[in-house]
């Protein structure tokens, strides 16, 4: 074999601290090595060209490059490698930089072990081989999981790019978090006026169905090849039948249900359809307040329905659906902000979320618009805001900031003075997080001319005062005094967490999550929207906190990735998988059992068992490798040989 | 490597397995925070931690790793969905096989750690190399002096009583064997060997062949290790306790079908441990008379009568034993005798549990320096089912190099046990025919203590249709304290 080591200086990164000169050296004694130099920039545009013209020069059959994470350019110098003519597997990184010269400063340490590095990389690289994906067919269909704007938006383009949809949303009706707000910063559209209309796209795209009141029950397959399992759970309502007329709801005697579209300020009826613009508009009975269902006498609305939908027997429906992409666009719920006891718990009715606040300003709302304490109904004058409850504050787990909270707190803070001029508002902050387009000039609005006061602070203690107000403690600490206002109502900016269900619905797709539950993309920087599982995409706040416009990007960017891997009529399977030894295999199928994919078949021909690997489905762990005690099945580039082979260049006692 | 400067302190050698997706990300994660660390460790990327075979551990820790970490994705959080619940199972048994081999248990550990905790990935790096570096560097197999000092090998008693009380079935099971043996292909049972002190296999094909038969205490060997061999064909066996529940392994692991074997179950008293007495008989030039008289077995040869008795020369197995009778029968003959409570270790492992690590080392250099590498422990073992394809004779994978050193040999005893780990059901083949009597049975009843302690709900070779516990996972492991960082 002929191979070339190129140690990477990465400018000071690993220059720094590595004497990258002398690994090239060292390098240079290793069996096999014909070629090695020390590039100041491997993976820049020159560093690539030379990798390219010493395999031509030298004749080199195998790279080694030393340098940063194979995590992040390995795929880079793959291709580098086969544009000069090699096979791409035929190359292995040694990372020197996030495991040597960034976490030691002593220079003689850091040398040896990026050279036994590199001598790891260059003996594994001895036992490699060509290695030639397989191709496979794609099913061009892509589910979408949550009906919230990025969802929305993912469907809209991958439905317009000529690809079918499958939708899934939880509740009965899509629109998720905007649906239910009333304007959106910082231009102060109705929420319901620039969403509405895609919502109604998405009900009448030909290319999109839609299963509203569902959940995905399991996922099997692979990118291109994905079996998903839906349930459709019961609405005690036959939607083929309903018109979405309303005579039920109206009907209803049940009317204290509680309101789950509306965060549970007001009541409604047990049968609903959440709100006036949903989609689909289909009424949906709540079992846990129908009267038919809990006490089996009622039966109202099956007599008013027009067109005889209800059906109080239905029970929940398993469908299946082939798709070749999966985006997941789950969104956020808020966190439970009773774990507060400075801010009552939950006890006091004047306090309210940010997002109760949205639907008491909504026109649509259980108020019809107009803003007025849920304990009294008293119009507020005084009303406070307390911003960060549940975010950045490690106290209650959540250390991470939630992204948009300051900037719909402003939003609210100037709705409150248009809808009642003669109010007041106050904002507790810790600092205000306007980065954004258009959005400090908002804020600076809030104060400016509405006349909002910002205080710098934690509130400490909100109380009812005993005469209809609530004492809110807190403490401004610019000026470095504490703060007591008399509040007609308070308005917590909760923290958003990961929706509830997330990390069930991660198991199911096989993708990462982190500890509050949001999705792990691929690479922070430069693979926001892949997952590490092929096919499987993220989109909106479900992968981490960030507001409309950010969202529907991600949608968007979501969608050109479906649209992307479906512009290719087959896919090509990653050739790093198992592969059997039939000689080897006496049958005992000890990896068919443990192989996490199903991806081992057993064949039984004249009595003898053998196993195969479908290339397909394997991912490539190893498991198989590690369970067989005759070697007879070995994963391709990460073979017992090579693993020894590393282990043998590090321990030669 | 040559020409460099040495840091202040003398690195150790410690290598770390690390999992592509989770901890090989953390690392770098704490690379990127600049999180700084000790530079011994020299890490290996592996897809998962379901992909680390434990023998790739004790690989490095035979030729000169100081200490190994291996890194996976937590639990519940694997890439591959169930890989690092397998590796967590297997990686705990290597944790505990470890000190019988005279290996430090402090010198491995295994964890995990996410892409995004690159502070673990930190303080995992930092503590372990700080506890190597208390260690000091790892002592050489190959420098293990002799052992210095006589353990005492403790005395037993059995769980049940040894007599001689399997005889009285002969009659039945030849009816038996007879009545069956025109459906089936052949019969596998004993006969008499060079005397009527050596019983040896024996393949019943005709009446004639039956005649022959012949059981009792001194039937030792397992003809489950014949039945792989014979699958396809409708084979009856005559089986002990033991031999009985390598049948069912081997069920259990399709290695045979169990509409081709027929069990002929006999209720087993104990059997002689046959080196022993091959030992107290010597040279002798005619055997006289073989007689068995309840629990005492009488030998004369060349004019001299000796006596063993299963009190005191039974095989050491049959000490511990709690299947008297096979757990799976077609026929069975004979009363098995009631097995006492509790659990006694077995004595040859009781000896090396007295020593200490050093001395453990030193045990196994000197025993390993006897092995002549026959491989006939293999040869005898029921479950050494790869036959000609055992990775101690390929290059593919080249696991052991064929230099005869202690180490090597040794290797090869670890890649056995290993390899039977969750399976061996103790029957001790491997050590009654190993022809320089090492004792390498205890390495294999360590291991099963260890799977008794870690899946106390699972027996090896006692039910078909069981998941043998390193082929399957838990979610949560009741038995498995991991440790905090």
């Amino acid at each position: 074999m002929r191979i070339g080591v190129f140690v990477c200086h990465c400018g000071s990164n690993i220059g720094g601290t590595v004497d990258c000169a002398e690994v090239a050296r060292i390098a240079g004694t290793f069996p096999d090595v014909v070629y090695s130099t020390d590039p100041m920039y491997t993976c820049a545009e020159p560093g690539q060209a030379a990798i390219e013209e010493a395999i031509r020069e030298h004749s080199l059959d195998g790279v080694v490059v030393a340098s940063c994470s194979p995590r992040m350019h390995e795929p880079t110098f793959r291709r580098t490698v086969e544009r000069a003519g090699l096979n791409p597997y035929m190359f292995e990184m040694a990372n020197i930089r996030e495991h040597v010269s960034w976490i030691g400063k002593d220079i003689p340490s850091n040398t040896r072990k990026a050279a036994e590095l590199v001598e790891m990389a260059v003996e594994k690289l001895r036992k490699d081989t060509p290695l030639t994906p397989a191709e496979f067919p794609v099913t061009r269909r892509v589910l979408v999981i949550g009906g919230g704007v990025a969802g929305i938006q993912a469907a809209l383009d991958c439905a317009d790019g000529g690809i079918p949809v499958v939708m899934v949303e939880r509740e009965a009706t899509i629109g998720g978090k905007m649906a239910k707000l009333d304007k959106t910063f910082p231009t102060v559209d109705c929420s319901a006026c620039i969403l509405g209309p895609k919502m109604v796209d998405v009900a009448q795209h030909p290319n999109i169905s839609l299963y509203a009141h569902a959940e995905i029950e399991d996922v099997q397959g692979y990118v291109g090849n994905f079996t998903v399992t839906i349930r459709k759970k019961t609405t005690y309502v036959d939607w083929s039948k309903c018109t979405g007329c309303g005579t039920c709801t109206e009907k209803c005697p049940a009317r204290h249900s509680v309101d789950a579209f509306n965060e549970g300020i007001g009541e409604t009826s047990a049968i609903t359809i959440a709100f006036p613009q949903a989609i689909p508009k289909k009424a949906v009975i709540n079992r846990d307040f129908c009267r038919q269902l809990t006490k089996g006498k009622c039966g109202v609305c099956a007599k008013v329905c027009p067109t005889g939908a209800i059906r109080y027997d239905m029970e929940d429906e398993i469908v299946t659906e082939k798709v070749g992409s999966i985006i997941a666009a789950t969104g956020y719920d808020l966190m439970d902000w009773r774990v507060y006891s400075e801010y009552g718990a939950g006890r006091y009715p004047d306090i309210i979320t940010s997002l109760q606040y949205e639907r008491l300003m909504n026109a649509s709302g259980p108020t019809g618009g107009h803003i007025v304490r849920p304990s009294d109904g008293r119009e507020p004058k005084t009303v406070v805001f307390v911003q960060c409850v549940g975010s950045r504050d490690p106290s209650v787990g959540r250390p991470y900031c939630s992204g948009f909270c300051c900037m719909y707190t402003a939003k609210q803070a100037i709705l409150t003075k248009d809808h009642i001029p003669d109010s007041h508002s106050y904002v507790f902050y810790m600092d205000i997080r306007a980065a954004g387009k258009m959005y400090d000039e908002f804020t600076r609005r809030a104060v400016e001319e509405y006349g909002t006061e910002y205080i710098r602070g934690r509130v400490s203690q909100i109380y009812p005062d005993g005469h209809g107000q609530l004492t809110v403690m807190g403490m401004d600490t610019l000026l470095g005094r504490p703060v007591v206002l008399k509040a007609d109502l308070v308005v917590l900016a909760v923290g958003i967490e990961a929706a509830r269900g997330a990390k069930e619905l991660a198991e199911k797709l096989r993708i990462s999550y982190d500890s509050a539950g949001f999705f792990l993309e691929s690479h922070v920087k430069l693979r926001p929207v892949e997952t590490n599982t092929a096919g499987v995409f993220l989109a909106g706040v479900c992968q981490g906190t960030k507001d409309i416009p950010a969202s529907v990007a991600q949608g968007s960017a979501a969608a050109s990735k479906v649209l992307t891997l479906f512009a290719r009529e087959t896919l090509k399977s990653n050739p790093q998988i198992a592969k059997t030894i039939p000689g080897r295999c006496v049958g005992c199928g000890k990896c068919a059992r443990c192989c996490p994919y199903g991806a081992i078949r057993e064949n039984v021909a004249n009595g003898e068992t053998t196993v195969e690997v479908i290339e397909t489905m394997c991912q490539g762990c190893g498991l198989c490798t590690a369970t067989c005690p005759q070697g007879a099945i070995q994963l391709a580039h990460a073979t017992d040989n090579q693993i020894l082979a590393e282990v043998n260049a590090l321990c030669q006692a | 490597m040559s020409g460099l400067t040495q840091g202040e302190r003398r690195e150790l050698r410690i290598v770390g397995f690390l999992c592509n997706w989770c901890s090989y990300g953390g690392a770098d994660t704490a690379g990127v925070a600049r999180a700084s660390q000790p530079t011994d460790l020299r890490i290996i990327r592996v897809p998962c931690s379901g992909r680390v075979d434990p023998l790739f551990v004790v690989k490095a820790l035979l030729n000169g790793a100081d200490g190994v970490l291996v890194s996976g994705c937590h639990p519940r959080d694997c890439h591959y969905g169930t890989g690092n619940f397998y590796a967590r199972r297997r990686l705990e048994v290597l944790r505990r096989f470890l000190p019988v081999l005279g290996i430090d248990p402090k010198r491995f550990s295994y964890t995990w750690v996410s892409a995004s905790e690159g502070q673990r990935w930190q303080t995992v790096v930092t503590r372990f190399t700080e506890e190597i570096h208390e260690l000091g560097p790892a002592p050489r197999f190959m420098d293990a002096g002799p052992l210095e000092r006589e353990i005492e090998q403790p005395a037993s008693s059995p769980l049940h009583s040894l007599d001689s009380a399997s005889l009285e079935s002969l009659a039945a099971l030849k009816q038996a064997i007879a009545s069956r043996l025109p459906e089936l292909d052949l019969v596998l049972g004993w006969q008499e060997g060079r005397d009527k002190a050596h019983l040896v296999p024996l393949f019943i094909r005709t009446p004639e062949d039956l005649d022959r038969l012949a059981i009792g205490p001194l039937a030792v060997h397992n003809l489950a290790v014949y039945l792989p061999e014979l699958k396809g064909r409708k084979v009856g066996i005559v089986v002990k306790g033991c031999d009985g529940r390598s049948v069912v392994e081997l069920l259990q692991e399709k290695l045979i079908s169990r509409e081709d074997v027929e069990i002929f179950a006999v209720a087993c008293h104990g059997t002689f441990d046959t080196g022993r007495i091959d030992q107290a008989l010597g040279r002798y030039q005619h055997l006289e008379s073989v007689r068995m008289d309840g629990k005492e077995l009488r030998i004369t040869c060349d004019g001299r009568e000796r006596h063993f008795s299963l009190e005191n020369d039974s095989s050491t197995k049959c000490l511990h034993c709690k299947t008297p009778l096979s757990p799976l029968s077609d026929h069975s003959f004979g009363s098995a005798p009631s097995v006492g409570e509790g659990d006694s270790t077995p004595p040859d492992l009781a000896r090396l549990d007295a020593m200490t690590l050093d001395e453990r080392r030193a045990f196994w250099r000197s025993q390993m320096e006897r092995c002549i590498r026959c491989y006939a422990c293999r040869n005898a073992c029921p479950l050494c089912v790869c036959r000609d394809h055992c990775i101690s004779d390929t290059r593919e994978p080249h696991f052991t190099t064929q230099e005869s050193t202690a180490k090597e040999k040794f290797f090869f005893q670890i890649i056995h046990s290993l390899h039977l780990a969750g399976r061996c059901t103790g029957c001790g083949e491997c050590q009654r025919s190993c022809p320089v009597g090492i004792p390498i049975l205890a390495l294999r009843e360590h291991l099963i203590r260890v799977t008794d302690e870690l899946f106390p709900e699972y027996r090896a070779g006692m039910t078909v249709d069981a998941a043998a516990p390193l082929l399957t996972y838990s979610v949560e492991e009741p038995h498995i304290q991991e440790r905090e960082w």
